[in-house]
This record gives C-alpha cells, sequence and structure tokens, in this order.
C-alpha cells in the first residue's frame, strides 16, 4: 500500500483512537532512510505487547519494525511461541496459521502476490522462534531455502520451547538441563547458520539484538537481498530470561555475555557473491542519493 | 463486485473471455468429449482463473496434479509449484490465500491425513481454497486403491465437502465450486471429493464449457476477513489473533468464531442449492425400498435398481451431492415413504449411513451397507442380494463374503 | 422456514449462530427483521424507529470505512457522518446518540478504553459501559460482525442493526445488504422523516 493510502476517511477522523492518528501523522511508512533512530521520534508500529517484562523479544521487535526497508509494501508471516502475542499489535499484515509452517506459508503468499501485484514489490517476512524454524518446522524452513524463495526468514533463539513453558529445542546449548532434558540435552546445538549457506540462503547471520544499529543493517540487507536474488536467514539471539532465571534488566548483559568473539553469538555472516554484488550496488545508490539531498540541502541554504 | 462486473467479457492473457458464471455453465454450447478424470480436471482449472496450484504426487491424483502443471507451462495458471510434502503444501496454499489468490491442489488418502492439521486451519481463517480429493485407502497395509475412509475424517474440519459421483460432476463443481466457496457470507475451502481410480482413471463422455470462456477473478477485498496484502484495512492487522488469553470473555470469542465458521457452512446452502440444482438428486422416492449414496456408491446403485426392476422390486435412489453442507431436510423429506433405506459404501465403517440414521426418524430403516472396502468394486448384484434378503426374498450366494 | 427469531438479548450463555437456526440471509434487494426477510423499505423504517426510540443509539463503524483505503470507502465515511448528524438533530432531549469506532479487531491487552472504541472480542464491555440499547455496525468485516453480534446478543438487551457492503448478517436483530452510500443516506432520510412521530423508550432509573 502506497503511504498515502494509510489514511484515515476524514470524516471520521476525529472519533479513532489516538494511536491510529498518530500512525498516520508520524510513523514512517514510506520514508526512505527509516531505521532504529526514528525510534523515540516517530510513531513506532508496534503498540503494545504482553511478553515477559524486559523480554529481549521486545526489543528486536521494535529494532526490526523500525528497520524494515518497505513496510508499507511488507506482509510477515509468525508461527506460534511467544512472538505470537505480539504479532496481533504490528502495524504490518501479517499471518499465524499453525506451529512450525511460516515458511510454507511465506512460499505461498509471497508467490501469490508476484502474481497479483507483477509490477510491485511486496517483501514477505518470516519471524518465529527457534522451535518452529528447526524443530518442528526444519523441512518447511530447509525447502522453502532450497526452492530459492524470495523471502527473509528470521529465528528467535532463545534457546528453548519458551511458549510452552522452557523445554529442550534444537538450538539449545548442550548440557543444558530443561524440561524435557531431564539430565541435560544430550547433542550440540543445531548449527542451522551452517546449514542455511548450504541449502541456497544467500546472507546468512548470527549475531544477538544487543546493538540496534547492526539489527537495522543485518535487516535491511536481508530484504534487500531476498527481493532481488534469493532467501536470507537471520538467526537472533532473544534470550527467554524467565527460562534462564534472569531477571528483567539482564536481558541486555546476557547478550552482550554471548556475542564475545569465542561466543556462540559472536557475530557471523555469509554473503554469496551475487548478494556481495546488490550490496556494493545499494551502497553506491544510497551514497549518490545521500549527496544529491546534501547538494539541494546546500542549493537551498545558498538560495 | 462493480470491479468484477467490469471485468466481465475481457479477455485475460490467453484470449480467453471473462463470463458471467451462471452463463457459462448453463447457458453456453457444449461439446462432447471422451477424457479421462483427470483430464477432466485439467480441462476445469484451464477454465477457472486459478491464480496459484500446488502440487505433491500421490495415487491417484498425481496424473491430474502434473497436467494441471502442463496448464501452467501453457500460461493459464498464475504459479504453479512441487511441495515437500502434503502438510507443507496444504500451508502453502493456505500462504496464497491468505495473500489474496484463487488457489487449487489436489490430494488423495495419506495425503490428506498427512495435512490434516490445516483443514481446520483453512476453515478458520476462511480461505476459500479448493482441494480435491481422490480417495484411497489410509490404513497399514498400504494400498492405493479406492477407499473412501478419509472423508470421514474432512466432515467436521468445517470444509464444505461435496461427493462427485462422475467425471461429469467433476468438471462442473470444480467450477461451480469456486462461485460457493467465495461468497463472502460462505468464503470457507471446499474439497471436492471422488473416488480414486473409479472417476480419475476410467474414460467417460463429459460435456466442456467452450475452451475460450474462464471464470470471472477471484475479488479478495469481498473476503469477510482482511486479505494479508497491505492493500486493505485495518493496516494493524494478524491473521488470526489469539483470543484464548483469558480475560474477558475471550472464550465466548473463540466458541463465536467456531459458531462462525458452521453458520457458514449453513449459508452454503442457498448457494449450493442455487448452482447445484439441490443438495441432492432424487429418483422414484415414493417407492417402499430407498437406495441413498454418495459418489460411484450412486452409480452401483442405479444399476442395482434396474437389475431390481426385472425383478419386479421397484427402488428409489437419492443422491447425495454434498455432505457439507449436509442436506438433512432433503433426505428426511426423500425417505419419508421409504420402509427400508440402503447405503451402499466404499468404506470400513460407514460413515454416510451413520449420517442418515442420525438424520431420519425410525433410524432402524437404515440399512448400513453393503460395504466394501480396501478398492474392492461393489458389483450390483450384492447391492441386490442385501436388498433382497432384508425382504426376505431368496437371493444367491455371493461368493468371498462369508455368510 | 425456521420458527427461531433473531431478538434483542441477553439470550443465552453462549446463543447460537443463527444461521444454524435456520435463519436465511436475505436476497439482493431484501432485507430482513428479526431473521423474518422483509422489504428494504421496511427495514429502513424499523431501523430508524429503533434509532428514534433508543436511550443510547449508536454508530459503530468499522476499518472498511474508517479508513480511506479507497475513494468509496471515503464517501461513506462522509455519508455516516451525515447520517450520525442526522440522528443527533433528530433525538430528543435525554437521548444521548454515540459514534464509537471499530478501529480494528485485536485482541488488546490489558484491556480497551470502551469510551472510545468497541472490540469485536469483547464488544458487550463497550455497550454495557456506555449503555447502549440500540447500534448499527457498518464497514465491519462480515466475520469480526458475526463475531460480535453474536456476543451482544448473548450477553445484553442491545438492538443490533448491520449494514452490510456484502450478503447481510443474519446474526443482527435487523440487517440491510450491499449496503451503498445511497442507503446510507437513504437512513438518514428516513430518520429525519419520522422525527417526532416515535415515542423514545423514557430515561427509567439510570
Ligand atoms: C502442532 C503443534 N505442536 C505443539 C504445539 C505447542 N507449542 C506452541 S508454542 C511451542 C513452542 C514454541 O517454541 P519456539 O518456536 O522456540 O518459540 P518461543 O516461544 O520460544 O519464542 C509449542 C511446542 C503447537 N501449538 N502445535
Ligand atoms: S517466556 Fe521468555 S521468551 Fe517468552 S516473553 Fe517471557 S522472557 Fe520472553
Ligand atoms: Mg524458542
Amino acid at each position: 500500500m502506497s503511504k498515502e493510502r494509510i489514511q484515515i476517511s476524514e470524516a471520521l477522523y476525529d472519533i479513532m483512537p489516538s494511536d491510529y492518528q498518530d500512525l498516520v501523522k508520524s510513523a514512517t511508512y514510506g520514508k526512505e532512510d527509516r531505521g532504529w533512530k526514528d525510534i523515540g521520534t516517530s510513531k513506532e508500529l508496534i503498540e503494545q505487547h504482553s511478553l515477559c517484562a524486559g523480554c529481549p523479544e521486545s526489543m528486536a521487535f521494535r529494532y526490526i519494525l523500525a528497520s524494515l526497508p518497505n513496510p508499507e509494501d511488507t506482509v510477515m508471516v509468525g508461527s506460534t511461541g511467544c512472538t505470537s502475542l505480539v504479532f496481533p499489535m504490528v502495524a504490518v499484515h501479517n499471518i499465524h496459521s499453525l506451529f512450525g509452517n511460516q515458511n510454507a506459508i511465506a512460499s505461498g503468499l509471497k508467490r501469490a502476490l508476484s502474481v497479483r501485484f507483477p509490477d510491485r514489490v511486496k517483501d514477505v517476512v518470516v519471524l518465529a522462534g527457534d522451535g518452529a524454524t528447526v524443530d518442528i518446522g526444519l523441512d518447511m524452513t530447509l525447502q522453502a531455502w532450497f526452492r530459492q524463495e524470495k523471502f527473509t526468514t528470521i529465528c528467535f533463539d532463545n534457546e528453548l520451547y519458551a511458549n510452552t513453558g522452557g523445554q529442550e529445542s534444537g538450538l539449545m546449548q548442550k548440557g543444558f538441563v530443561a524440561k524435557m532434558a531431564p539430565v541435560g540435552k544430550l547433542f550440540d546445538k543445531v548449527r542451522l547458520p551452517e546449514i542455511a549457506r548450504e541449502s541456497g540462503c544467500h546472507y546468512v547471520v548470527n549475531c544477538t539484538v544487543s546493538k540496534p544499529s547492526l539489527v537495522e543493517k543485518v535487516i535491511r540487507n536481508a530484504v534487500h537481498i531476498a527481493r532481488e536474488i534469493g532467501p536470507t536467514y537471520l538467526q537472533l539471539y532473544t534470550p527467554c530470561i524467565l527460562e534462564i532465571g534472569k531477571n528483567s534488566m539482564e536481558g541486555l548483559q546476557e547478550m552482550r555475555d554471548s556475542e564475545k568473539p569465542s561466543e556462540r553469538f559472536a557475530y557471523k555472516e555469509y554473503v554469496s557473491e551475487p548478494a556481495k554484488q546488490l550490496l556494493t550496488e545499494l551502497a553506491a545508490k544510497d551514497k549518490e542519493r545521500k549527496a544529491a539531498a546534501k547538494q539541494l540541502a546546500a542549493q537551498a541554504q545558498a538560495n | 463486485m462493480a470491479e468484477i462486473k467490469s471485468v466481465i467479457g475481457t479477455q485475460n492473457k490467453k484470449g480467453q473471455t471473462y463470463t458471467d458464471t451462471w452463463k457459462m455453465m448453463n447457458e453456453a454450447p457444449r461439446t462432447p468429449s471422451f477424457f479421462t478424470g483427470s483430464e477432466v480436471i485439467k480441462e476445469a482449472l484451464r477454465r477457472a482463473s486459478c491464480d496459484v496450484m500446488i502440487a505433491y504426487p500421490i495415487t491417484p491424483q498425481s496424473e491430474a496434479a502434473a497436467l494441471i502443471g502442463e496448464l501452467f507451462a501453457e500460461g493459464y495458471i498464475g504459479d504453479y509449484f512441487r511441495g515437500e510434502s502434503e502438510f507443507a503444501v496444504m500451508s502453502q496454499c493456505a500462504g496464497s490465500a491468505f495473500g489474496g489468490a484463487r488457489v487449487f491442489t489436489t490430494t488423495a488418502g495419506p495425503g490428506t491425513m498427512r495435512a490434516m492439521e490445516n483443514f481446520p486451519m483453512w476453515a478458520g481463517a476462511r480461505l476459500p481454497i479448493q482441494m480435491i480429493v481422490t480417495c484411497r485407502g489410509i490404513n497399514s497395509p498400504l494400498s492405493i486403491q479406492p477407499d473412501t475412509l478419509e472423508i470421514a475424517y474432512l466432515l467436521n474440519t468445517g470444509m464444505l465437502v461435496w461427493h462427485a459421483e462422475t467425471a461429469q460432476d467433476f468438471f462442473d463443481w470444480i467450477l461451480k465450486g469456486y462461485m460457493v466457496s467465495e461468497e463472502p457470507d460462505v468464503h470457507l475451502p471446499l474439497a471436492l471429493c471422488c473416488d480414486g481410480f473409479f472417476v480419475t482413471h476410467t474414460k467417460d463422455v463429459v460435456n466442456l464449457t467452450p475452451a475460450d470462456m474462464c471464470l470471472p477473478p477471484y475479488d479478495p477485498y469481498r473476503s469477510p476477513v482482511p486479505c494479508m496484502d497491505m492493500e486493505c484495512p485495518p493496516v494493524r492487522m494478524m491473521r488470526d489473533p489469539f483470543v484464548m488469553k483469558s480475560n474477558y470473555i475471550s472464550y465466548a470469542t473463540h466458541a463465536s468464531w467456531q459458531q462462525e465458521i458452521w453458520a457458514a457452512v449453513e449459508r452454503s446452502r442457498k448457494h449450493s442449492i442455487h448452482w447445484l440444482n439441490g443438495l441432492i438428486d432424487t429418483e422414484n422416492t415414493d417407492a417402499d425400498i430407498v437406495i441413498v449414496a454418495s459418489g460411484t456408491a450412486v452409480s452401483q446403485g442405479r444399476e442395482a435398481i434396474r437389475l431390481l426392476e426385472d425383478e419386479g422390486v421397484r427402488c428409489g435412489l437419492v443422491k447425495v451431492k454434498t455432505l457439507r453442507p449436509w442436506p438433512e431436510e432433503e433426505i428426511r423429506e426423500a425417505t419419508k415413504n421409504a420402509k427400508h433405506i440402503f447405503v451402499p459404501e466404499f468404506n470400513v465403517t460407514g460413515w454416510l449411513a451413520k449420517e442418515i440414521r442420525a438424520s431420519v426418524p425410525n433410524h432402524q430403516r437404515v440399512h448400513a451397507g453393503p460395504h466394501v472396502c480396501g478398492g474392492m468394486t461393489m458389483p450390483p448384484e450384492i447391492i441386490v442380494s442385501e436388498i433382497k434378503t432384508a425382504l426376505g426374498m431368496k437371493t444367491f450366494s455371493l461368493a468371498g463374503r462369508g455368510s | 422456514m425456521s420458527d427461531y427469531r433473531v431478538l434483542p438479548g441477553p439470550e443465552h450463555f453462549l446463543p447460537p449462530a443463527a444461521a444454524s437456526m435456520g435463519i436465511r440471509l436475505p436476497n439482493p434487494g431484501e432485507a430482513h427483521i428479526n431473521g423474518v426477510i422483509t422489504s428494504e423499505e421496511a427495514a429502513y423504517e424499523e431501523a430508524a424507529r429503533q434509532f428514534l426510540m433508543a436511550k443510547v443509539p449508536t454508530i459503530f463503524p468499522g476499518p472498511l470505512v474508517l479508513w480511506a483505503w479507497n475513494e468509496k470507502a471515503a464517501k461513506k465515511a462522509t455519508a455516516i457522518r451525515h447520517l450520525f448528524n442526522t440522528l443527533k438533530e433528530c433525538v430528543q432531549p435525554g437521548q444521548k446518540p454515540m459514534l464509537i469506532p471499530m478501529p480494528d479487531y485485536r485482541p488488546k491487552y490489558p484491556k480497551i478504553n470502551p469510551e472510545v472504541e468497541i472490540n469485536p472480542n469483547h464488544p458487550n464491555l463497550t455497550i454495557w459501559h456506555n449503555k447502549i440499547d440500540c447500534c448499527i455496525f457498518v464497514g465491519v468485516h462480515c466475520h469480526q460482525a458475526n463475531l460480535s453480534l453474536k456476543i451482544i446478543r448473548g450477553g445484553t438487551s442491545c438492538y443490533t442493526i448491520a449494514m452490510c457492503a456484502q450478503a447481510g448478517h443474519e446474526d443482527a436483530m435487523l440487517s440491510i445488504r450491499d449496503t451503498s452510500v445511497e442507503k446510507i443516506m437513504r437512513l438518514a432520510d428516513t430518520i429525519k422523516r419520522l422525527k417526532g412521530t416515535v415515542q423514545p423508550r423514557l430515561a427509567s432509573a439510570n
């Protein structure tokens, strides 16, 4: 939808809740260089949520929604889990249907949107938990990549099944004692980033959400590459503070601790050759655009 | 609505004319053609203005699904691909339908069962997907042979469930099916079932509508729920949000939601009657004996009636076309004179007989049988024999079924 | 023909969907009152009468008209405003017309403010809080409208009217289908015409 069409009917504007008045007045739909810095100065696309207080998933959501390059033409796909309590509050159309089928839904959705809007950009972004992505939905996660479906898959890796009370998941660390892992998990954390690369993803990042600027960068890259080239995968550490026994202030530190060079969420990135080329082109265009804007501003000042 | 009307009379990229469906189905000239059931599915799809078809091989629908691939290659279908499993395929179909596309798929037996979690989701999400089910055996040991047990599992999903007898039914109902399931007051998925092999792999004369006419396209903005394409309000929208949180009266919301799905099935009655010319077909229902059946059991019943006539036994016939919506009143009316109601079925449990027993007064009149299953044929003679035995008439003994 | 009637509640712990009780939707050109098919003319008259009788006649516009997502939607919004203004002009002292949006369908945490909105997951909160005794749904997606209408019938005594852009709603006490700008204006005209001829329910204890 073009930004112009996200408008309240004039005759009924005054009765709309202020949340929506703000959304049309100051959300950053259609803003070319939208990003995490808009948080605080513009209306965010997420309204309220019912995650645990201090849950890093809420931070991740805010950064991601602030960074999507094209929210007015993006449809998101979620799965069952803690994230599904946030999605109703997100001002981007989004789908939840079953647990684990998110990449199948996204495959069908992306193709439908391409058939219906052949001349327009419609981005599809999946956002699901680790249980959904790696365990119950692994088949559909991988097959979408094999087929080179053009959408982004984001996994909120909290290393367990949070929504059902903290059971073992494939992305849990070996040895961790959890429900359904009564003597500690017996096998290694599944290496999905490597598998993603081998499965045909053109952009893979493994990191935490401690730094909003980094989240912005990887989201923009992932969406642009998925749009033009093929599947992309982001695995973001969003620790479940409830289940690992941290309090609400400790999520950020937990992420910082886990992203140290020797740790499992040290920043890792893979970019395919065609994706590298695209990123170079995009960077050049960005530079051009900024230079033009600067020039325009200088001219305006001169006049 | 206005948008759709304006498309009628214009041409698609294949040069087919978008035609008013009623005219296309009921007034346009028909060409008799000798085709297999699978080829008939392809011909229906050629005329269906379908946006997305998603396929997965399983006998006996593989041929039809592959033929639709050819249609895609020719440019008649918006997109087409092979999914990785029936579970994934049905979710992919859902994704396309959430995104506002007219969607088609086919499956059978174990495929239906593999995908089952999707079907109540489709119905709950009001996705008007059409799925052809070419029924085959589902239990171990594996069987690819015709058997209608899987239909029993579909009956409580909230989907519309129709049961075609012939390839002609198939051709007409695929096209008419979209008209019923896309009505905004219905807007539900349709499982269009047939008995595998008997319909899919036999050749029959089918009267086809002109190949240069096609259905008007689906309009997702008449949907009773917002389409997920970021083109319609509300912008802050999840399909479908969890309403089960234990606050306020949210349980009532879920209950109301479920009721609404079944209300939509009820609303499909009016439209199904309009398009299918009634939910049942009847012949001679003033007779003392009436056979009630669906699918190819109807054909066998019709043949049995002819044999019985030769022996002076008059027998009526009820062909049940729609299982959901369930034609309760129609069946009650059509069997009101019957002293005996026979329900021949191609499955071991006799689910149709159970439905009928629950619908008619004096249900002891309902004879659940004869049954065959596992791919057995149902010779009309065994229906004749079942009826004559019940009437206390002398009958020949049939080999192979014990007593 | 069913002898079930769609009447103001509170009807039941879990009231049935009217469709499951045999109530059928009107065909184009028709309307229904209490589940009985009538002419559109009769429905306009009855809707206007119910509005003029009510203590708190309320319009609930939904997303399809609150958002100017196409030209028709914006025009309908203008017509709805006109309907509301007409209602205000035509009621008598003591009656309190309201215009409350249903901006979206999401479950809201921790809860909605019943003074500024109605939500399909617990529409009764807004009805109870504002003592609404007659309401009209317009511009709400059909599925969500039906959820709300059933919950309202289950737990409140509010008279419900649905002006539907599609096939109408049998879960409302009165429904007009294929709603256009013209039809909204026609309801406004009918209210104007009946002004003064209908006795409002007198303010009782509250
Ligand atoms: C078919 C199916 N199996 C199991 C469940 C139960 N279930 C709901 S959420 C969930 C765990 C989600 O874990 P994850 O994907 O890691 O998300 P998180 O809650 O940790 O964010 C499970 C097992 C379900 N809803 N559906
Ligand atoms: S259970 Fe864990 S992941 Fe879920 S909201 Fe709470 S802290 Fe976050
Ligand atoms: Mg998890």
